[in-house]
């Protein structure tokens, strides 16, 4: 038996993201989504399912993920879990990877945590890294296809010349790369076997965590400044012949990354 | 569990009504159920606690063809068959569907197909392009797939079928919305298709569609080019691969298919097909994005008694346009409206007047 623990973020959906006066991205009015590597993970976690195993799926965010913590019932998630606390707002990779710790060791131990390998809105990279050592566990990368080989795990881990295939027994933390796996769609059977199912709500008492190791308290990092290198499509300038076209689209790129 | 999406989609209506005047469906029966607007509230009432979802509220929502109507002419973007493909789905699991579609859903889920017999083989094994057949006319219409193959054979074109042809999803889909039983069956298509290697022909525009635009989604996507028979058969008109017939001096107006008409937006290959048939080609009132539909397999399958009087609609269509004949190219259509030709009308399987 396998039990895979499977880290999912929220993410606001492309079209939709804002920034408060700290530098925060605004969640609360912005339509979310799940972060697309993570969708990777959970697809990844699920194959594996398929064969033997639980899934288990943990999220922190807004109350209003509820909804969609219950389609991944649907999807054939075994329980999911919201770890949802005001404190917790704007916590950066290390106050999140705190919260992921402390979820991963309430709910038991796992053979296998997923997590996508970054986030469309941060970026970072860091969480599954931070997770690992957090945790005192090895942590393998950018992996974008997982299996069973008896009892070990063969990691296929994309590097820039190549690919790197990894043997490696449980516990550890696996980053898995975005578009690795499509997401199954909620089945029937399974979407049968949710009914019954509930979303898990944890707080940061629930987890034993204090004030001041959660949200921006609890983190080492602060946004301090914000800009935006894109011109925008409305604003940039607007060329019809496809040669000047081209000159002014290298002329804009070599303006945003020297 | 009805997505946000879904419901916002069901919310959007501002009741100026006019889609009740184009649901072929709400013609049929005169009921405000059927209208499109109607299966949305429905589901907003849901929604809020006001109404049940009880084996009513089912019935209603399979009361549709999907045949997107609504969709294409309703100006705030309402799309009825996006939250009545969910609403099929809850209706599954709930165990709320009419006894019909579950007896066509244990089908396809056992056997493939919704028939649930064995799909004949064709012993083709051409090295050109890969025709997928689909259930409909694999099983239902066997006349036209053959008519296809020996169109193709004529203009020299070397086509293979699949010796199991695999199911597309779309019959599936229609039936209890985009699971992930749909996405399986849809995935094992792609996966024969692919294996084959060869530039597809589809001759179903429903299987067509969901092809083209599902299974990219899906993370099943097809490798090789997709085309829709029709404009394939144009292609090699225009090319001069497949020479125009001479003249029949017969009249006949197009029926332009929902998938063909409001999917892939595609008039003018069935039109060019009809002129090199020998056919003058007239035209219907509700045609091309505004066609109205006549009917669907899947739709056939389960409520056969209504849709026998959405195809007798779609004969009345033609008697107004002074065309003898209705000219088609989707097996669909030509079940449909096979069931109730009038007398003096003339049915034709445009693939048939090619050979
Ligand atoms: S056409 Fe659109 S806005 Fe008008 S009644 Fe129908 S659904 Fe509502
Ligand atoms: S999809 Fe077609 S049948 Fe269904 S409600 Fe809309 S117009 Fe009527």
């Amino acid at each position: 038996m396998n039990n895979i623990l499977v880290c999912v973020k929220a993410v606001p959906a492309t079209t939709s993201v804002q920034v408060d006066g700290q530098y925060r991205l605004k969640r609360e009015g912005a339509s979310l989504q799940w972060n697309i590597a993570d969708e990777s993970a959970l697809e990844a976690a699920l194959s594996l399912k398929d064969k033997d195993g639980t899934v288990t799926v943990v999220t922190m965010g807004p109350p209003k993920l509820e909804a969609p913590l219950q389609d991944l019932l649907a999807r054939g998630c075994d329980r999911v879990v919201l770890i949802t606390d005001r404190l917790m707002a704007g916590a950066d990779t290390r106050a999140t990877a705190g919260a992921l710790r402390a979820a991963a060791k309430r709910l038991g131990p796992a053979d296998l945590i997923l997590c996508g390998r970054r986030a469309i809105d941060g970026e970072t990279g860091q969480v599954p890294g931070e997770l690992a050592s957090a945790l005192g566990i090895p942590c393998v990368s950018n992996v974008e296809k997982l299996e069973w080989e008896k009892d070990r795990l063969l990691l296929h881990r994309r590097l820039e010349t190549g690919v790197e295939v990894l043997s490696a027994r449980g516990p550890l933390v696996v980053s898995v790369c975005e578009y690795a796996y499509s997401l199954r769609l909620p089945g029937i059977l399974s979407m049968r076997r949710a009914r019954g199912k509930t979303v898990e709500r944890y707080s940061a008492a629930d987890l034993g965590l204090t004030a001041e190791q959660c949200g921006l308290k609890g983190s080492l990092t602060k946004v301090t400044a914000m800009e935006s290198k894109f011109p925008g499509l409305r604003n940039g300038p607007k060329e019809t012949d496809p040669a000047k076209g081209i000159q002014a689209l290298r002329a804009m790129l070599r303006e945003v990354q020297p | 569990m009805i997505s946000q999406n879904a419901l916002h989609h069901a919310e959007k209506c501002r009741f100026c009504w006019m889609c009740r005047h184009l649901c072929p469906v709400q013609h049929q029966t005169g009921r405000e159920v059927n209208t499109p607007r109607a299966k949305g509230l429905l589901l907003s009432m849901a929604n809020k606690g006001t109404q049940p979802f009880d084996k009513d509220m089912a019935q209603a929502m399979y009361e549709c063809l999907l045949c997107d109507a609504c969709t294409n002419d309703c100006a705030t973007g309402y799309q009825p068959p996006l939250f009545i493909r969910e609403a099929r789905t809850e209706a599954v699991v709930n165990e709320l569907a009419p006894e019909a579609v579950m007896k066509l859903i244990d089908n396809a889920l056992e056997t493939g197909n919704i028939y649930g017999v064995e799909k004949p083989s064709y012993g083709q094994d051409g090295t050109d392009v890969l025709v997928y057949i689909g259930e409909v006319a694999a099983i239902q219409v066997p006349q036209m797939a053959k008519n296809l193959l020996a169109v193709l054979k004529k203009a020299g074109v070397s086509a293979k079928v699949l010796a199991n042809e695999p199911a597309s999803g779309v019959m599936l889909g229609d039936l209890m919305g985009y699971t992930e039983e749909v996405r399986q069956q849809a995935k094992a298509c792609a996966d024969a298709i692919n294996a084959a290697g060869l530039p597809v022909v589809v001759l179903d525009s429903y299987d067509a569609e969901i092809m083209k635009q599902k299974y990219p989604e899906w993370g099943c996507e097809i490798k090789t080019d997709v085309t829709t028979a029709t404009a394939y058969v144009a292609k090699l008109i225009a090319s001069g691969k497949l020479e125009a017939k001479a003249g029949t001096g017969v009249q006949g107006a197009c029926h332009d298919d929902d998938r063909l008409a409001r999917t892939f937006h595609e008039f003018a290959p069935i039109r060019a097909m009809a002129k090199a048939a020998g056919y003058e080609v007239g035209e219907m009132f509700s045609r091309e994005k505004l066609a109205k539909s006549c009917g669907t397999a899947v739709a056939y399958g389960y409520m056969p008694a209504l849709v026998e009087k959405i195809a007798a609609s779609r004969w009345e269509d033609l008697k107004r346009s002074g065309c003898a004949a209705m000219l088609t190219a989707s097996p669909q259509a030509y079940l449909c409206l096979s069931l109730c030709v009038p007398e003096g009308k003339a049915l034709v399987d445009l693939y048939a007047a090619l050979v």
